[in-house]
């Protein structure tokens, strides 16, 4: 069974048979928001299941899309929390990969903007590592990218999509070693993405961003997680109630190959290890359990197969 | 709008100095500022790092009086002002409770105001001064730059006048001849520096 990501999009009315229905299915809902009258799920369904749920909700008016970036978190680096750098395109671009599902976090470098004087520290290199995967939001000028783009790197081990105002090949080729994704054309600004062709670049954006993380899914599927995310979500919602008096957006963050939980980790870290998943084997046992830099919320890890030899 | 009459950008990246013109182009419209500067000149070189801008300034309607936004009609021992612009209704207010006295000064709505029993006659209160917006412009100007250099352009030498103004910038300590190329980019437009 193949667990996709997809959004349904449907009337607060009766939602709760989806809702009933993803789960019975094996599915799980990763984050639920209500609108108005309006909910939106974001969740992993079986594939072969999908046109059953269409099929189900048709008389709720329930839209079912895929959206490939569910279950993601992803780092939006800005240069700075300047005037120059927000809200556009910093926020442009954070809120739009959150419009397909991703959890964007943006992350503002202290020392980010200018050449010579820019810098990244270890907290932010530490922050930026926790995610998935950064996008790197850069000027206008091939010059200035071409000389800070080393240092602002240095460290990062998740993939980088780097977005710079010079067209892709001058980006490709004043960058090196290469990242994993380039998107060009969108330096900085000044307007709001309103228009046609500003909206085709962020949507440029975003498929940059899905064809990185597919390639690092690819390589996850190689040597698959010792248990899926999703259901790591499940059973420490379970288990932690404390979890559910959280009041920020998404207290269980579902990463490619982990979960951000937040909760303080001298009080909870323990009890999150010991959370049982099937017999006798302990969250702690297939899963690193870490303190997060980001305040000081906990950070699972979930290990490969080759480490644990489990798959449960 | 009137149109700036001269507004250029050099930057020795082309592509670059396209993206700045449209930078410097949607910040001085977000501010307003289009109506002031008569001309500028903005130089970019990424390589050194520098950033300047010069140009020249309008000269601008200094105040703005009653008459400017409102209709005075006097009527059986009262005057009645119907306001177009709201723009500067706060301290026109104002003004008017510190002259005639709050119990004198009645706001029905948004666009009436109703004198009762003033001495003043219709044309001294159409003279009235109200605000000056030219004492907010150089601030406006110097953040306008501000947002349209590159950030981490903080040693800046600025020089604004009553007419003219040049703003240089750069991350690195600037040249001691730096007055020179100010002076070359104003002859550019045809003009001294200040």
């Amino acid at each position: 069974m193949t667990l996709v990501p997809v959004t349904y999009k449907g009337g607060i009315f009766q939602h709760d048979i989806v809702e009933d229905l993803i789960e019975d299915l094996g599915g799980y809902i990763v984050q639920k928001h209500i609108i108005a009258a309006e909910v939106v799920l974001q969740c992993f369904v079986p594939r072969e299941d999908i046109e059953l749920i269409r099929e189900i909700s048709r008389p709720l008016f329930g839209e079912v899309t895929d959206s490939p970036l569910v279950g993601t978190e992803i780092a939006v680096v800005s240069m700075s929390l300047e005037i120059h750098h927000l809200p556009h395109p910093s926020c442009d671009i954070a809120e739009y990969v959150r419009r397909l599902g991703a959890k964007s976090n943006m992350v503002s470098l202290a020392r980010g903007p200018g050449k010579r004087i820019a810098g990244l520290n270890d907290e932010e290199r530490d922050v930026i590592n926790e995610h998935d995967l950064a996008v790197f939001l850069l000027g206008n000028f091939e010059t200035c990218i071409e000389y800070k783009m080393p240092t602002l790197r240095r460290g990062i081990e998740v993939p980088i999509v780097l977005a710079g105002g010079p067209d892709i090949s001058v980006l490709k080729k004043i960058v090196d070693p290469p990242v994993e994704g380039y998107v060009g054309n969108v330096g900085r600004f000044m307007r709001r993405t309103k228009e046609g062709e500003q909206l085709l670049k962020l949507d440029e954006i975003v498929a940059e961003i899905t064809r990185v993380l597919e390639k690092k899914r690819e390589g996850i599927a190689k040597d698959p997680l010792s248990v899926s995310p999703a259901r790591l979500m499940g059973l420490i919602r379970e288990n932690v109630p404390e979890i559910l008096d959280v009041t920020s957006p998404t207290p269980l963050t579902v990463q490619m190959a982990g979960l951000r939980v937040k909760l303080p980790y001298d009080a909870f870290a323990e009890k999150v290890r010991k959370i049982e998943i099937e017999d006798g084997i302990r969250l702690g046992d297939i899963a690193e359990v870490l303190p997060s830099r980001m305040r000081d919320y906990i950070l699972v890890r979930i290990l490969p197969f080759s480490e644990t030899n489990t798959v449960v | 709008m009137q149109a700036i009459e001269y507004f250029s950008v050099e930057c020795p990246e082309a592509l670059g100095g396209e993206y700045y013109e449209q930078i410097a182009n949607d910040v001085l419209l977000d501010h307003n500022l289009l109506r002031v500067i008569s001309k500028i000149h903005i130089f970019i070189d990424p390589k050194v790092p520098l950033f300047v801008a010069v140009g020249t300034l309008k000269r601008i309607k200094t105040v703005v009086r009653v008459g400017d936004f409102a209709n005075v009609n006097p009527l059986e021992g009262k005057t009645t002002l119907v306001i177009t612009d709201e723009t500067y209704l706060a301290p026109m207010l104002k003004i008017f409770w510190e002259r005639f006295g709050k119990d004198k000064v009645e706001q029905p709505d948004r666009f009436t105001v109703i004198l009762y029993g003033v001495t003043a006659t219709p044309a001294e209160i159409e003279e009235i001064a109200v605000a000056d917006p030219s004492e907010s412009l150089h601030k406006d100007l110097i953040y306008a730059l501000r947002c349209i250099a590159p950030e981490g352009f903080r040693l800046r030498s600025e020089v604004f006048s009553k007419e003219k103004f040049s703003y240089v910038a750069s991350e690195n300590t600037l040249a001691e001849d730096i007055g020179e190329l100010v002076k070359q980019k104003f002859a550019l437009m045809g003009e001294t520096p200040p």
